[in-house]
């Protein structure tokens, strides 16, 4: 197969198909992603995985810096140039995005900084990490050209709020509240167009607001809004870009769960969101969840020559594979019945010494079910 | 009682026990998503109960969680707060009551912010907490605090937002739950990590940061999944068996490779928390062991008191 596939027929270039992984924590579902990136890369296509949440040790062993910048992953060699890793990291986020907002305007970026509110709260605005890594998609989809981008979202049940957090904010900045707050902040008179009852409204909401709060942090709570009018536009433009990468019409969703805490719950939950937001799962992932007993456990314990301490040795590795496959038993007849139009992809429990080594073991195991996961 | 695997790590050597400072009535249990806060919480929420008759589980969500860690344990309150809940609960009496309260609570562009702003979702969340400290001041209350993505900065939200405010009943608000709940004696964070360099290298920093911010020392590191030792004699039998000729070579070489593995994630965990030793005894990790399926709340709470989590 030829590092480029022949022009693929309905992805336009500069428009790859988004693959969003979401689960709760602890489920694998970074590994996940990056399994299913190397086997979509092993059939030709070039991929993005975007880490939301980025594992650094997965970083590491896969050669990824963390940052703002896609970078060739070459854990396997046969997929050539063809796998990509982007994980930006959230500490560094909401500067990179503000930054990028107020580029063509430094006085009130200047300000922006210099905003008491801002600095208290600027590392906890939600979602910002989350626009800031579609707009760094968008950017590398831009330069390179992608078949496929898988977003591993963060891990929790709200994860999926993020699809639906450009939309909202995009609402939001299009919405009276921003002018009615930036509105606040404004004392040059130019609200001589609103009626007398408007501006009576406007000035009791002030009083109360002042009271509750404090004249100061009203004062710096409505100059950041003010600020954020001036970019509205750019901001909203943002959003709506990242709800057409995730929301789009080829977009698919993969649940991933594994037999372990909150999984089961989680994903129920994140299916009910899917719904809300018009969209059904492609699949479920079922990790560590072996299907067989290994064959060769059941023949060295049935050999009359084998050590005592190793015997020891097996009769524990079966017990606990024996303990997790009925437990991943017990959960796929659940989600039989509660999701059963979605496909269960299951996949086993990989021992191994470390995390590029699962990767490379789970894209074998996941390449059976790629025309449920990604539709090729 | 099954001994914790895990406890014999060089960490916590045999021969000299680590006494830890005791916790605070209030302890908020943290950490990234998927590290086990949640089985954690439960387990101490137990062990409490066990050493003080009674104790009190906060959960934020739907409670499906702490139901299913907490199982059907006797002697623990299971206190379930919605997260948006929470905000109205917190922000009401900042308005006082009456018209004005009304008016800024009902005002289409306050409440969109309340929504949009996570710092005053978690203001509001640590205010909640204060009031069920309050409401149960003869239990230990432990919190299963949300997982955020940037660790356990959210404690610094009070005490920023009290020197933004300066004055006002919101800075009344800030003011009480730092003085109240956001202070040494007042709560003791318990942080939950794995044995992972980098991960506990991570949270060792934030540790660190958080105790130069806010003056509030973490109480406790909770090393989860540590993985369980393997006999090394089984290891070296099964690379014998596997370098011969008879028919199960082929399987002993994958029984080795399996073992070999689980030796190379217990060396690598053990090397991880030589790595990041401290000073203190609050900080001596108290390790929990790696298990296939869920362990009971029962189980983490045995696991946490032979581990002398609790003083």
């Amino acid at each position: 197969m030829s590092a480029r596939p022949s022009q693929p027929p309905h992805p336009a270039p500069r428009e790859p198909r988004v693959i969003v992984c979401a689960g709760g924590g602890g489920v694998g579902k970074t590994t996940t992603s990056a399994a299913l990136a190397l086997a979509l890369a092993r059939k030709g296509l070039r991929t993005l995985v975007v880490t939301i949440d980025p594992a650094r040790r997965l970083a590491d062993a896969l050669g990824v810096t963390i940052g703002p910048l896609p970078h060739v992953v070459h854990v396997d060699p046969s997929t050539g140039d063809r796998l990509w890793a982007l994980m930006p990291e959230p500490q560094a986020s909401t500067r990179t995005f503000m930054e990028f907002l107020f580029r063509d305007e430094p006085a009130s970026l200047e300000r922006l900084f210099s905003n008491r509110l801002f600095l208290a709260l600027s590392d906890a605005l939600a979602g910002m990490h989350e626009l800031v890594c579609m707009t760094l998609v968008a950017r590398a989809a831009s330069e390179h050209t992608f078949d496929y981008v898988i977003v591993d979202t963060a891990p929790s049940r709200y994860a999926l709020d993020f699809v639906s957090y450009p939309p909202r904010l995009a609402a939001l900045l299009e919405s009276r509240a921003l002018g009615f707050f930036g509105s606040l902040a404004d004392r040059s008179g130019v609200h001589e167009t609103e009626g007398a009852a408007a501006g009576l409204a406007r000035k009791t909401a002030e009083a109360a607001l002042a009271r509750g709060l404090g004249g100061r942090l009203v004062l710096d709570l409505t100059s950041l809004f003010s600020e954020m009018l001036r970019v509205r536009e750019r901001f909203a433009g943002l959003a709506n870009q990242s709800a057409r990468l995730l929301l789009g019409e080829s977009s698919r969703y993969v649940l991933v769960a594994a037999p372990t805490g909150s999984a089961l719950a989680d994903v129920r939950f994140l299916a009910r969101k899917l719904e809300k937001l018009g969209r059904t799962p492609s699949a479920v992932v079922l990790n560590r969840a072996d299907v067989a007993p290994r064959a060769w456990a059941a023949a060295l314990l049935a050999d009359a020559q084998t050590p005592p301490a190793l015997a020891m040795a097996i009769r524990q590795i079966e017990a606990e594979r024996e303990a997790r496959t009925s437990a991943a038993d017990q959960m796929s007849e659940v989600l039989a019945r509660h999701l059963a139009s979605v496909p269960r992809v299951r996949l086993p429990f990989v021992e191994s010494r470390g995390p590029a080594e699962i990767v490379l073991r789970l894209a074998d195991e996941v390449a059976s079910g790629l025309s449920v996961l990604a539709g090729v | 009682m099954s001994n914790p695997p895990g406890a014999s790590a060089s960490t916590q050597s045999a021969t000299a026990p680590i006494v830890r400072p005791p916790l605070a009535r209030v302890v908020l249990v943290t950490g990234k998503g998927g590290v086990g806060k949640t089985t954690v919480s439960a387990g101490l929420a137990v062990a409490q109960a066990a050493r003080h008759g009674r104790a009190a589980l906060v959960e934020f969500g739907d409670g499906e969680s702490g139901l299913r860690a907490l199982g059907k344990q006797r002697g623990v309150d299971h206190i379930v707060i919605k997260p948006d809940e929470a905000l109205t609960r917190a922000a009401s009496p900042l308005f006082g009551s009456g018209l004005f309260a009304k008016i800024a609570l009902g005002n289409f562009a306050v409440k969109r912010m309340l929504k949009a702003a996570p710092a005053l979702r978690e203001l509001a969340m640590l205010e909640c907490i204060r009031l069920v400290a309050a409401d149960k001041p003869d239990r230990y209350v432990i919190v299963d605090m949300p997982a955020t993505g940037h660790g356990i900065a959210w404690l610094r939200v009070p005490k920023q937002l009290r020197e933004v405010s300066q004055a006002g009943p919101f800075f009344e608000l800030c003011d009480r739950v730092v003085r109240e709940l956001v202070s040494p004696g007042r709560c003791s964070p318990v942080v939950v990590t794995l044995p992972e360099k980098l991960v506990l290298k991570e949270t060792l920093e934030l540790c660190e940061a958080m105790e130069n911010v806010v003056g509030l020392p973490a109480a406790r590191l909770i090393v989860n999944r540590m993985p369980s030792e393997i006999a090394h004699e089984a290891v070296l039998e099964a690379r014998t068996l596997g370098e011969g000729k008879q028919p199960l070579a082929a399987a002993a070489r994958a029984l080795a490779d399996v073992l070999a593995a689980r030796e190379v994630a217990r060396r690598e965990a053990l090397a991880a928390l030589d790595d990041a030793k401290t000073s203190g005894p609050a900080l001596v990790p108290v390790l929990l062991p790696e298990s296939p399926i869920d362990p009971s709340a029962k189980q983490v709470a045995d696991w946490l008191l032979a581990g002398g989590a609790l003083p």
